[in-house]
């Protein structure tokens, strides 16, 4: 397959001048990047050449408004729309796209939750075939996760001749989801930030936010601990995918989807995370200019210092980690009874089997749950974590021992246990040594 | 005489490699919070288990003494605070306690000094098994630090000290080099080694180990020096011209004939060495070199003896891994290693014969610019690399069809010059 010119629709959002970058990059495609105004689009081109690090594609971003739209679709071979997430902004261009469209360009939307057989019926019959989503995760420089989302229209001969020119030339990892709430990578991480939020409230005499993080911390498999991620992300953005996810599905997890009220009310204050200067945390500097972390104190209502919390079984966790005794330090999780330690553990049991549970429905094989997960949130993969974990034998003891009876049943644990296969990727490097 | 009767002159002992394993050079053991006990247990984990060696296995060697350790490492005195290297595997694992090891410097050719104390072990007949370990932790300081530590490789006093990143410095002088010795058009030679460069990174994509393997480079970016994207480091030399700072390790498992022939598949085989030291000051060997025919003779001298050794020519050698510490070392190692005439190395760039799909394909792992240059395990990188081509086991970059591979490792400005040969036994 080749491509070499692209447009992109809403290029100066975050995710539409990365996109344009890698296609301006590793595709070497020149790329129509289209914003409201040339202005808009000429600053997201220059933001572009950072976003890979290389100047030099430069010459490949050609910052366009939309007046030109029907000439650059026209030209292309490709079409991305990365508009504003609102059903009706993203129908109502992609119906522009498709009264000038040829037969043969492909046409794909960034759309990270809403339903892509409804945005294919904003083309004509004979044109549905050439759409499909392709979800990148921020930022895609060094989240190569891609996912490819084919609706029920979608030519297969099609899909798999982009699924390789992503993996070939644009070197990122594609996964191929079914047209679903959320797709793959977001229904697993939020299930478990969201999961993490819940428990925030119901711990909240125990210190709340900051408590739950420094349970689930960098040593349990991830870069920053599940609320500081989310914070990160946008606590509107949160609330955007868990809701769809609450509305939309009906697996047994889908109570632990609903957003806890004092989120709620951060987003209503305007309080959506680090992009508004605070959310569930807020970063301050001090008179003598050292900055401070404070934490949403969920029962107090207001920020307090964060606290640094001491588990014995984290302590002991970090230590074994530093030296690269991965499976004495989860011998010592699993052998740790402090609440801290069984909540710790259940949340990672939990992680692997709400992944087994959902690759299932959404993912072609069980190794797209880890490539989600390492690729999109460079979390330690569920596969992954059950060697981290000892194996499934010692797994499927610890879960049956370790989760309540009701849960079991819902989630029929011999039915995920089948689906288990050796990781591909290995544990080691996503257990940092950190709290 | 049959020709590979000629290995290590005649009838001295013959030394296999069983196999090893490295790091992800991807990694920054800092950030993951891992120091070095870490990274040694790791790796040695990952080569024993390749190797199908428990520690039973290591126990019974070690009881009958045929087994020892060798450690290359440049600089961690000052990267991690620690000396002793030889015996710091003892803290990895209790199976190193009673086992001979030590460490070998020789600056960013401390891997290959590790190897040839392994190797000359085995010849002697002193042991059956070398574990040899290279090792960096290069990421625990900043790029300017970093930089001056390692301008420790030069000559610190007049080389070093003071200056901003000695290294390429040293290294942007050696392409001036060209310049003046063979009367080259500039622009053909940044040309030149911009195309080296985005070859290394093209490479490091098909090596899932490689550091680089998700960043974008293309020979547009690495010809942009100067530009905001591709900093000038110094004396005409850019971060595209640059290797990387890396952490990492690498081991490979050396053994003897005697132990080579109880395996159930034959071993690739080390089948010549060259070891040469030239003038330490830069300027010195440029004065030195004058009277020769090539920039750096030592090198190629190297080069030479290790084809001597073998009985090999540049003919039967299939593909070279070599040291890319910068562009302009690669280019350098062109004519070196016999590819091209001394002053014709811009014909095996601009022809193509050096990539990987060339003729004589230089560096298939990506080499120090695409795979990465955690500088005490370079040499045991390379040497792993021509094991794993040899084997056939190097997945997704594995040329095809090769009989042998040589790899060129140089400490300092081209100062320590190792050069190993490895190749198909013929004989079982």
């Amino acid at each position: 397959m080749t491509i070499s010119t692209v447009t992109v629709l809403g290029a100066n959002g975050a995710m539409g001048k990365n996109v344009s970058a890698i296609f301006a990059s590793f595709g070497n495609a020149k790329v129509y990047m289209m914003a409201r105004t040339l202005e808009q689009a000429e600053e997201a081109a220059d933001q572009a050449c950072y976003a890979v690090k290389a100047g030099a594609i430069k010459k490949n971003c050609i910052p366009v408004d939309y007046s030109v739209l029907e000439e650059c679709v026209k030209k292309s071979d490709l079409v991305f729309e990365s508009v504003k997430e609102d059903l009706e902004i993203k129908a109502s261009v992609t119906r522009r796209v498709a009264d000038c469209a040829g037969k043969e360009t492909i046409f794909a939307s960034g759309t990270s939750g809403l339903s892509l057989t409804a945005l294919a019926e904003c083309f004509p019959e004979e044109l549905r075939k050439n759409y499909m989503g392709i979800h990148m995760f921020n930022p895609p420089y060094n989240m190569p996760l891609c996912e490819l989302i084919a609706t029920k229209y979608t030519d297969r001969g099609l899909y798999e001749a982009v699924w390789k020119y992503i993996k070939e030339v644009l070197r990122r990892t594609p996964v191929k989801v079914k047209d679903s709430p959320a797709f793959l990578g977001n229904r697993i991480g939020f299930q478990f930030i969201n999961e993490a939020m819940q428990y925030a409230d119901l711990l909240q005499d125990s210190g709340g936010i900051d408590y739950i993080d420094a349970i689930l911390g960098p040593f349990t498999g991830r870069n920053l601990p599940p609320l500081a991620t989310t914070d990160f992300v946008g606590l509107d953005v949160h609330k955007a995918i868990v809701d769809n996810l609450y509305e939309n599905t009906d697996d047994y997890a889908r109570e632990t989807f609903r957003l806890p009220g004092y989120v709620q009310k951060r987003i209503e204050a305007g309080e959506l995370g680090s992009k508004t200067g605070a959310g569930l945390y807020q970063t301050k500097i001090d008179v003598e200019g050292r900055k401070k972390r404070f934490v949403f104190d969920i029962q107090a209502e207001n920020y307090r210092e964060k606290m640094r919390y001491v588990f014995p079984f984290a302590e002991h966790m970090v230590s074994l980690l530093r030296e690269g005794r991965y499976q004495e330090a989860f011998d010592g999780l699993v052998k740790n009874h402090s609440l801290e330690a069984r909540l710790c553990t259940e949340f990672l049991l939990k992680y692997i089997l709400y992944s087994l549970n959902t690759v299932y429905l959404v993912g072609e094989n069980v190794h797209a749950a880890d490539d989600v997960m390492a690729a999109g949130f460079n979390w330690c993969p569920p596969l992954a974590m059950i060697d981290a974990f000892s194996g499934k034998d010692r797994l499927e003891g610890l879960v049956k021992e370790r989760l309540l009876p009701s849960r079991l049943k819902d989630m029929d644990i011999e039915r995920l246990m089948n689906y288990v296969e050796p990781s591909e990727y290995d544990y080691r490097r996503f257990l940092r040594a950190k709290y | 005489m049959q020709k590979s009767q000629l290995f290590w002159g005649g009838g001295t002992p013959r030394v296999y490699i069983l196999g090893g394993a490295q790091t992800d050079f991807e990694r920054n053991w800092t950030k993951e919070g891992k120091g070095v006990i870490a990274l040694l247990r790791e790796v040695l984990t990952d080569a024993l288990t390749n190797v199908n060696m428990t520690c039973d296995q290591l126990e019974e060697l070690k009881s009958e003494n045929r087994i020892a350790c060798f450690v290359g490492n440049f600089i961690a005195e000052k990267y991690i605070e620690q000396g002793h290297l030889g015996a710091l595997l003892t803290e990895a694992h209790p199976v190193f306690y009673g086992m001979p090891s030590a460490r070998y410097e020789a600056a960013c050719a401390s891997g290959s000094v590790a190897l040839d104390a392994a190797v000359t072990k085995i010849r002697a007949g002193d042991c059956d098994v070398a574990i040899v370990v290279g090792f960096e932790l290069m990421k625990t300081v900043d790029a300017r630090t970093g930089g001056d530590f390692l301008g420790r490789a030069a000559f610190y006093e007049r080389e070093g000290r003071g200056i901003d990143f000695p290294f390429p410095s040293l290294f942007g002088k050696l392409a001036d080099a060209f310049l003046e010795k063979y009367a080259l058009k500039e622009e053909r030679l940044m040309d030149a080694l911009a195309k080296i460069s985005s070859a290394n990174y093209e490479n490091g994509k098909r090596n899932p180990m490689a550091q680089t393997r998700k960043w974008f480079m293309n020979e547009d970016q690495a010809r942009s020096r100067g530009s905001e994207t591709n900093m000038m480091v110094a004396n005409r030399l850019a971060v595209s011209d640059c290797s990387q700072v890396t952490d990492g390790a690498a081991v490979v498992v050396l053994v003897s004939e005697r132990y080579a022939r109880k395996q159930t598949k034959a071993l690739p085989l080390l089948k010549g060495f060259g070891h040469r030291v030239a003038p330490m000051r830069f300027d010195k060997k440029m004065l030195e070199s004058r009277g020769s025919e090539y920039i750096l003779p030592w090198t190629r001298r190297a080069v030479l003896d290790a084809y001597e050794k073998s009985g090999l020519t540049v003919e039967e050698i299939d593909f070279f891994e070599t040291h890319d510490c910068f562009t302009s070392s690669e280019f350098a190692a062109i004519s070196a290693f016999g590819i091209t005439e001394p002053g014709k190395e811009y014909e095996a760039v601009e022809d193509g014969r050096i990539w990987f799909h060339g003729e004589k394909p230089i560096n298939p792992s990506g080499g120090l610019i695409g795979c990465g240059h955690p500088v005490g395990a370079s040499g045991v990188r390379m040497m792993l690399d021509l094991y794993k081509q040899i084997a056939g086991k190097a997945g997704g970059y594995q040329v095809p069809d090769v009989k042998n591979g040589m790899m060129l490792n140089i400490g300092g400005s081209a100062t320590t010059n190792y050069v190993f040969i490895v190749g198909r036994d013929g004989e079982m």
